[in-house]
């Protein structure tokens, strides 16, 4: 039982890098990015490739980080230098992923066997390996949220916050709209190509298809956390989309203990997220484009 | 600065099918810290000229100048350096999920357009604001200009009234003391005891600074009451030109009358009940 908690937190912490890059773009950028499921599926792609080609770890999943900003910077290029509604950006560079990561992978699935030696040398707090993945994960994520907070009270961070909140009011404040969106939408694609990465490492394996529905996944994550617990600041908000990511695969666990086939286990995603949204403090921004920007 | 707008072209095509031209080879010019104040009736072209002067509309034709800068070369968010605007609705002209103290922040480094400035590690990025020093700063400044927000840097813009968001905008869109400042009606949605507040800072700020300043408004009494000189537009056109000497000559009622009937269903629609038009 004890193991069944403990790897639903480990796989918990592996996905937050996606409820991170899902709360940058949705909440502090108000920008529905749907670049998300081509990004994770690149970053597991590209750090399975390299992995098992002997790579270290650590390279595989900078590389994945770099490749999911350039996805991300292309979205955001798309938006603003073509005039593409959002979402219809974010659904080009997706469909143009898919491809380009079967390319880079060469095939549809590549297995990863061995455990990495870093997460090898790791305390394992009496727990075994799962314990080693957690202290690893556990490290990774809280430095990516001190990171990430640090960020974004810069003046840089104000500005992402600011073109999010207001654009009309950024713009006349000297932020420049194009660049502003373009870094926040690339930063956001590279947490979560390094989520696809250490999913892919931490499962052992990396899919094609493994990044269907992730905007989704990291939506549900970012409202449960939030819903749990109730964040007042930015840190606290990063904080809380970590832990959602825990309890959402939490649930996952539970339904799966409880008896839920595999098959089934979308649909009951689904539902779950269904739920959430309908208790939560859903507020998924505009669909509606402003068409070409300005800036 | 002075603001000089030469030969302005600017038109947008009609709902279905057809064209309107609203300036047509249109001319002004503002000397260096003049408080010039704009009328004209709905459709005149008054916050169009200052959207034009901003940037967030480009001119088809025509060029302004700011001092020997051709702004008309310039996009919006680069015109901000020299540029301080405040909106009509108070939550247009801040940000309403950020505090008081970071809208402030936003507003002081409008001056340095860069997204990402030089330098290295968290510098390059703008270091973090706002910090201690900068709250201390800001403290005073609105204590300095008796504005009750002193104490409430640290809350969401949204929660203020919508008076004190307006001076909060006005304070914004003065700090680092901007050569040109835009005033879009901005005391139109205002009830008369914020709108009295509001204008009498608007008055200090300008003067304290010395700025050039372009006010939009519909109210005759404050054209009536504010500003070096009044203008006053119709149709893109320019009908009436007057320095602050020659204003107090004018008779309301035949200013009201050069309005015209379009200002008069305009005002009715605006202000049912008239408490807005003076």
């Amino acid at each position: 039982m004890l193991s069944l908690w403990l790897g639903a937190t480990d796989q918990g912490l592996a996905y937050a890098g996606l409820a991170l890059g899902t709360y940058l773009t949705l909440r502090v950028l108000n920008f529905p990015d749907l670049t998300v499921d081509g990004s994770f599926a690149l970053g597991g792609g590209t750090a399975a490739v390299l992995i098992s080609q002997g790579a270290p770890v650590p390279l595989a999943l900078a590389l994945a980080i770099l490749f999911g900003c350039l996805a991300g910077l292309v979205t955001g290029l798309i938006h603003t230098r073509l005039g593409v509604n959002d979402l219809f950006a974010g659904i080009l560079t997706t469909t143009g992923l898919y491809s380009i990561t079967l390319r880079l992978m060469g095939r549809s699935n590549i297995p990863l066997p061995e455990t990495p030696a870093g997460i090898l040398a790791l305390p394992n707090l009496g727990l075994g390996l799962d314990g080693q993945w957690l202290v690893g994960l556990g490290l990774a994520m809280a430095g990516l949220v001190l990171l990430i907070s640090v960020l974004m009270a810069t003046d840089f961070g104000l500005s992402l916050r600011a073109l999010g909140n207001n654009p009309v009011m950024a713009r006349a404040n000297g932020i420049n709209q194009r660049r502003g969106l373009c870094l926040g939408i690339a930063a956001a694609n590279g947490l979560v190509a390094l989520a696809g990465a250490l999913v892919a490492t931490y499962q052992g394996f990396a899919d094609v298809t493994m990044g269907i529905g992730s905007l989704i996944l990291g939506l549900g994550m970012v409202i449960i956390g939030e819903s749990v617990l109730r964040p007042r600041s930015l840190p606290q908000a990063l904080l809380a989309v970590v832990v959602g990511a825990i309890v959402f695969r939490m649930m996952i666990a539970i339904a799966l203990q409880l008896g839920l086939e595999p098959v089934d286990l979308k649909l009951a995603t689904a539902a779950l997220l269904l739920i959430a949204m309908s208790f939560g403090r859903l507020r998924i921004p505009g669909v509606a484009d402003q068409g070409r920007l300005q800036g | 600065m002075s603001l000089t707008v030469s030969g302005l072209s600017w038109g947008h095509p009609l709902p279905g099918s057809g064209w309107r031209q609203l300036f047509q080879d249109f001319s002004l010019s503002c000397p260096a810290g003049q408080f010039l104040v704009v009328i004209g009736s709905n459709g005149s072209g008054k916050s169009t000229l200052l959207n034009l002067v901003a940037g967030t509309l480009r001119q088809d034709q025509g060029q302004i100048h700011l001092g020997d800068r051709p702004l008309h070369k310039r996009r919006d968010h680069q015109r901000a350096r020299w540029i301080g605007r405040v909106m009509q609705n108070p939550l247009e002209g801040t940000c309403p999920g950020l505090t008081v103290a970071e809208n402030l922040r936003l507003a002081e480094r409008r001056n340095r357009s860069a997204l990402v400035n030089g330098g290295f590690l968290l510098g390059a990025l703008g270091g973090i604001h706002p910090n201690g020093a900068d709250r201390r700063r800001y403290r005073g400044l609105l204590a300095d200009l008796g504005l009750p927000l002193a104490d409430r840097l640290d809350e969401p813009v949204g929660q203020l009234s919508g008076g004190q968001r307006q001076s909060l905008s006005l304070v914004m869109a003065t700090l680092g003391s901007p050569e040109l400042l835009l005033l879009d009606e901005h005391t139109a949605a205002l009830d008369p005891r914020a709108e009295a507040t509001v204008m009498a800072l608007t008055e200090r700020l300008i003067r304290q600074l010395g700025t050039t300043a372009l006010m939009v408004t519909h109210s005759l009494e404050q054209a009536l009451s504010h500003g070096d000189r009044l203008v006053m537009l119709h149709e893109g056109r320019l009908i009436g030109d007057w320095s602050a000497a020659e204003r107090e000559g004018l008779d309301p009622s035949s200013l009201r009358a050069m309005y015209g009937t379009a200002i008069v269903a305009a005002q009715s629609l605006s202000a049912p009940d008239g408490s807005s038009a003076s």
